[in-house]
C-alpha cells in the first residue's frame, strides 16, 4: 500500500515532465516540421536559382561578422574602462548602458535614419550623411543594438576574475602583452566563444536595423520577412526560414557544447587597480564617446517626439502625442502591456516549474525535458512566426492575443529558465528530503522554503519576460492582426508613412515602460538585500 | 539490557544502483539508546544505509525492523526517526524560531504549543541569543545545533546523522560532539551516525560498525576493535589511522 503511494508521487513528477515535453513538442517542434514540409521543390529551386541568392548569403554573413567583431573589441575595451580602471560614475554607466536594451532594434534602425538619412538631423548640421543606407548603417545600427548585451556579459566575467596569476606574472616580470595572451586569452576563450555566438546569433536573424538602413543591402531576415508581409509567399518564406535556422542552430550547439565542457574557475583576489591618471582619462573619453554614441537614437527621439515638423522645424510641441493616440497608439500600447504581462506571469510560471522539475526533481527525463527548454533559444523569432503561421492559421487562436503570448513564452523562455535552473542547483539539495522526514509535503516545501529562496531571481524573470516582449518584433510580425497589434510594431509603419514624430513618441513610450519596470524590480531588490533576506542576488543571464 | 529486544534490526539488506552494487546484503542490529557509528571510506555506502534506514530511498531488497515492527516500506515521516545532514539543509528563509518550529505548525499543533516547545528545545540547544537570526548569520556550529534542534523537537526516537562535522573547525567539532552525547543521554535517543574521521567515532560511539565497498568488515564496541581487529583492513583503515589523527591532534593542542 505504502509502497503505492511513494510510486504515485514519483509518478505525478514523471508525468507532468512528460506533459511539458509534449507542450515544448507542440510549440517549438511541430511547428518548425510544419514549415519544412511547406518547402517543396519549386520554392527550393526558385530561392537557390535567383542570380541574388549568393550575395544575399553573403550580405547576411559579411554584415553579422563585421558588426560582431565590432561589438566585440567595443565591450571589451568598455569592459576593460569600467572593471580595470579607477574612474568614478560607474553606476551611472552601467544603468546608461541598459537603456537602449529597452527598445526595439528597429528603433535603432529608425534613430540612425533620423540622425543620418537624407533629411537627416546630423546630415543636415554637419552637411555631411545621407549615405547610411547599405552595409555601414546596418552595421552602425546592429553595434547599437547588440553592444550593450556584449558589454553586460564582458564586464561580468572581468569582475569575477582571479587577480593572483597577474600578481605572480608582475613578480615574475612577464611583459604585458604575453600576460595578456597566456592569463587573460585562455580565461576569457570560454565567455568570449559565449558572447561571439550570443552577438552573432541576434544580429543575423535581426530584421529590425536592416529593414529600415539596409536599403539594396538585402539580408536573409529582410527578404524573408517581405516574402510574408509583402508578397505572402510562404513557400518561398519558408526556405528562407530553414536558411535562416541554419547558422542559428549551429550558434546553439556550439554554445551547448561550449558551456558543458566543465566550467571555468571561480573568484578569489578581488583585482588591485593601480593609480594612473592617463590611462583613467583615456578610459572616460572612451566611455563619455560609447554612452554618446549609443544614448543618441534615444536623444534624437527625445528631440523629435516633441518638434513641431521635423526636419524644418523643430520648436517644441506635445501635439505628436496626442496624434500618435489619436492613430491607435494607445489602444496598441494597451495590447503590448496586456500581452508583457501575461507572457511574464504565464512565462514565470512555465519556466519555474520546468526549472524545479530539471533541477531538483532528477530523473531521466529531467535531461530530455532541459533540453527541450533551452531549445527554443535556437529558433529565431521570424522563423517561430513563420511556422506558427502556418501551424495554427484556421485554428480558434489564429487571430488572438494569445497565439502572440504563446509565440513570446516560447521564444523568450530559455534565458529566465536558464535563471532558475541555476538558483535551484544552488540551493540545499536535501530541502524536499528534509520535509520528508518531517512529514512536509514536496509541494508545501517549495511554497514555504524554494520560492521564498527565489524571489529575486522569480522577479528577475519577470522583467527579462516583461521587456522582451514591449520589444519585439519578430515573431509577432507575423501572428498580429490589426486589434492585437503590439505598439512595437507601429514604428514600422510610421516610418513607411514618413509620421518619424510618431514613431519617436512610440519607441520613447516603449522605453518608459520598461524603464517603469526595470526600475521597479531594482528598487524592490535593493531593499530586500538591505534587509539580507536572501542569498542569492544576481544570476547570470 | 542484554536480553532486551533490538530497537532495530536490518536483515539482508541490499541496493543496487543501476548496476552498482551499493550495498551487499549488510544485516546489523542497535540497540535502544545506543550511539552506533559508522566508518569507512567515502563511497562505501554509508549514506546509502541511513537513507533507506530513513526512508528516503528504496531498498532493493531486504528488512528493516523496528520495535518488532515491519518498517521497510513506511513512510518516512512515520518511523519515529529523524536525520542531520552534512550540510544543514536549513531552511535559509526562515529563521532560527521558524526553523525550529516549522514541522510543528504544518503538523496541526496549536501555535502556542508550537511557539513553547520550539522556545525550549532553542534554549535546550543553547541559541537563545540567536532565535531570530536567519541561519546565513550563523557559524556552522551554531547551524548545526539548529539543525539537530529542528530534529528534536518531533521527539523522534532514533536520530541519524550524515558526517554532521565535515565542514566544522576541529574546537567547534569538540564541543559539538559533547553536546550530541549530551542529548543521546538526556532524551535515551538511539543514535546512528555517519563518520569518516576514526578518532571521532571512537570517542563517541557505543559501537562501531567498520565498512568497506558495500560490506561490514566488523562491527563491535571500541576497545573490542582495538584488541581484536577482524582484518588486515579494519587493522590499517582503523587502527593505523587513529593513531595518525591522535597524533595530529595532540599536536592541535599544544
Ligand atoms: N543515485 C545514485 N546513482 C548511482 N550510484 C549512486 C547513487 N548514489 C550513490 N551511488 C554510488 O553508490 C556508492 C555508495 O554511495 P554512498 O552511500 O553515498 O557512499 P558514502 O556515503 O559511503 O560516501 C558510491 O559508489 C556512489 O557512487
Ligand atoms: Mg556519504
Amino acid at each position: 500500500m505504502k509502497k503505492i503511494r511513494k510510486f504515485a508521487s514519483a509518478h505525478k513528477l514523471n508525468a507532468t515532465k512528460v506533459l511539458l515535453i509534449c507542450v515544448f513538442a507542440a510549440l517549438v517542434l511541430i511547428p518548425l516540421v510544419r514549415m519544412l514540409t511547406n518547402i517543396n521543390g519549386e520554392s527550393l529551386k526558385s530561392v537557390l536559382s535567383q542570380e541574388s541568392f549568393l550575395s544575399l548569403i553573403s550580405n547576411s554573413l559579411v554584415a553579422t561578422a563585421l558588426s560582431t567583431l565590432t561589438v566585440l573589441i567595443l565591450a571589451y575595451v568598455l569592459a576593460i574602462c569600467v572593471e580595470r580602471t579607477n574612474i568614478k560614475g560607474k553606476e551611472i554607466l552601467n544603468i546608461l548602458l541598459v537603456l537602449p536594451m529597452l527598445i526595439p532594434s528597429i528603433s535603432h534602425g529608425m534613430g540612425l535614419v533620423v540622425m543620418f538619412g537624407n533629411n537627416g538631423l546630423i546630415t543636415r548640421i554637419l552637411g555631411f550623411g545621407g549615405n547610411i543606407y547599405g552595409l555601414q548603417g546596418i552595421i552602425l545600427g546592429s553595434v547599437m543594438y547588440a553592444f550593450p548585451v556584449a558589454y553586460l556579459m564582458i564586464a561580468d566575467v572581468l569582475k569575477y576574475q582571479d587577480c593572483s596569476p597577474y600578481q605572480a606574472a608582475d613578480i615574475l616580470g612577464i611583459p604585458k602583452w604575453r600576460q595578456f595572451t597566456s592569463i587573460t586569452l585562455p580565461y576569457l576563450r570560454k565567455p568570449l566563444i559565449s558572447v561571439t555566438l550570443a552577438v552573432f546569433t541576434m544580429i543575423i536573424t535581426d530584421y529590425g536595423v536592416p529593414l529600415m538602413v539596409g536599403g539594396m543591402y538585402k539580408t536573409l531576415p529582410v527578404v524573408l520577412y517581405q516574402e510574408i508581409i509583402g508578397q505572402l509567399n510562404f513557400e518561398k518564406g519558408s526556405v528562407y526560414g530553414l536558411i535562416l535556422l541554419i547558422p542559428a542552430v549551429i550558434g546553439f550547439i556550439f554554445d551547448v557544447l561550449n558551456k558543458d565542457k566543465g566550467n571555468s574557475t571561480f573568484v578569489s583576489g578581488k583585482m588591485l587597480i593601480k593609480k594612473n591618471k592617463l590611462r583613467d582619462g583615456a578610459a572616460y573619453i572612451f566611455c563619455g564617446c560609447i554612452c554618446f554614441f549609443l544614448m543618441l537614437p534615444i536623444i534624437v527621439f527625445g528631440i523629435l517626439a516633441f518638434s513641431k515638423r521635423y526636419p524644418s522645424d523643430i520648436s517644441f510641441t506635445i501635439k505628436n502625442i496626442s496624434d500618435a493616440l489619436r492613430l491607435n497608439a494607445g489602444t496598441y500600447m494597451l495590447n503590448s502591456v496586456k500581452i508583457a504581462i501575461l507572457v511574464a506571469v504565464i512565462g514565470v510560471v512555465l519556466a519555474f516549474v520546468t526549472a524545479y522539475l530539471t533541477s531538483r526533481a532528477k530523473t531521466k527525463m529531467s535531461k530530455a525535458l532541459h533540453l527541450f527548454a533551452i531549445t527554443s533559444a535556437a529558433v529565431p523569432g521570424v522563423v517561430l512566426g513563420l511556422s506558427y503561421i502556418l501551424t495554427f492559421k484556421g485554428s480558434f487562436i489564429y487571430g488572438t492575443l494569445a497565439i502572440l503570448i504563446m509565440a513570446n513564452i516560447i521564444h523568450f523562455i530559455s534565458s529566465p529558465y536558464l535563471m532558475m535552473y541555476n538558483s535551484l542547483s544552488k540551493l540545499n539539495e536535501n530541502l524536499e528530503n528534509v520535509g520528508k522526514t518531517i512529514g512536509v509535503s514536496r509541494f508545501r516545501i517549495i511554497i514555504d522554503v524554494i520560492i521564498p529562496q527565489c524571489k529575486l531571481t522569480l522577479m528577475e524573470m519577470f522583467s527579462y519576460f516583461f521587456v522582451n516582449s514591449m520589444m519585439t518584433i519578430s515573431a509577432v510580425s507575423f501572428l498580429s492582426t490589426t486589434k492585437t497589434k503590439p505598439v512595437a510594431l507601429m514604428i514600422n509603419q510610421f516610418e513607411a508613412q514618413m509620421q518619424l514624430e510618431e514613431a519617436a513618441v512610440v519607441s520613447l513610450a516603449i522605453l518608459l515602460v520598461n524603464l517603469l519596470i526595470k526600475g521597479i524590480v531594482a528598487l524592490i531588490k535593493k531593499i530586500s538585500t538591505k534587509k539580507k533576506v536572501s542569498v542569492f542576488t544576481e544570476e547570470a543571464m | 539490557m542484554e536480553t532486551k529486544q533490538p530497537k532495530l534490526i536490518v536483515k539482508d539488506l541490499k541496493k543496487i544502483y543501476e548496476d552498482k552494487c551499493a550495498l551487499n546484503s549488510v544485516s546489523f542490529d542497535v540497540k535502544e539508546g545506543e550511539f552506533l557509528s559508522i566508518l569507512g571510506p567515502s563511497g562505501c555506502g554509508k549514506t546509502t544505509i541511513l537513507r533507506i534506514l530513513i526512508g528516503l530511498l528504496d531498498a532493493t531488497s531486504g528488512t528493516i525492523i523496528k520495535d518488532g515492527v515491519d518498517i521497510t516500506n513506511a513512510p518516512a515521516s512515520s518511523r519515529g526517526m529523524g536525520i542531520v545532514f552534512q550540510n544543514y539543509a536549513l531552511f535559509e528563509n526562515m529563521t532560527v524560531l521558524g526553523n525550529v518550529e516549522y514541522a510543528l505548525k504544518i503538523r496541526k499543533e496549536t501555535k502556542a504549543v508550537a511557539r513553547e516547545r520550539a522556545l525550549s528545545m532553542i534554549e535546550r540547544m543553547g541559541l537563545s541569543e540567536h532565535i531570530n537570526k536567519k541561519p546565513g548569520e550563523l557559524s556552522g556550529g551554531q547551524q548545526q545545533r539548529v539543525a539537530i534542534a529542528r530534529t528534536m523537537i518531533l521527539n523522534p526516537e532514533i536520530i541519524l546523522f550524515d558526517e554532521p562535522m565535515s565542514a566544522l573547525d576541529v574546537a567547534t567539532r569538540i564541543s559539538l560532539r559533547k553536546e550530541i552525547k549530551d542529548i543521546q543521554k538526556e532524551f535515551g535517543t538511539t543514535m546512528i551516525y555517519i563518520t569518516h574521521d576514526q578518532e571521532e567515532a571512537f570517542a563517541m560511539s557505543d559501537r562501531l560498525m567498520v565498512m568497506k565497498e558495500a560490506n561490514i568488515e566488523q562491527i563491535d564496541t571500541p576497545e573490542n576493535i582495538i584488541d581484536h581487529p577482524a582484518n588486515e583492513y579494519v587493522q590499517s583503515f582503523v587502527i593505523d589511522n587513529l593513531q595518525a589523527k591522535i597524533n595530529s591532534l595532540v599536536k592541535y593542542l599544544r
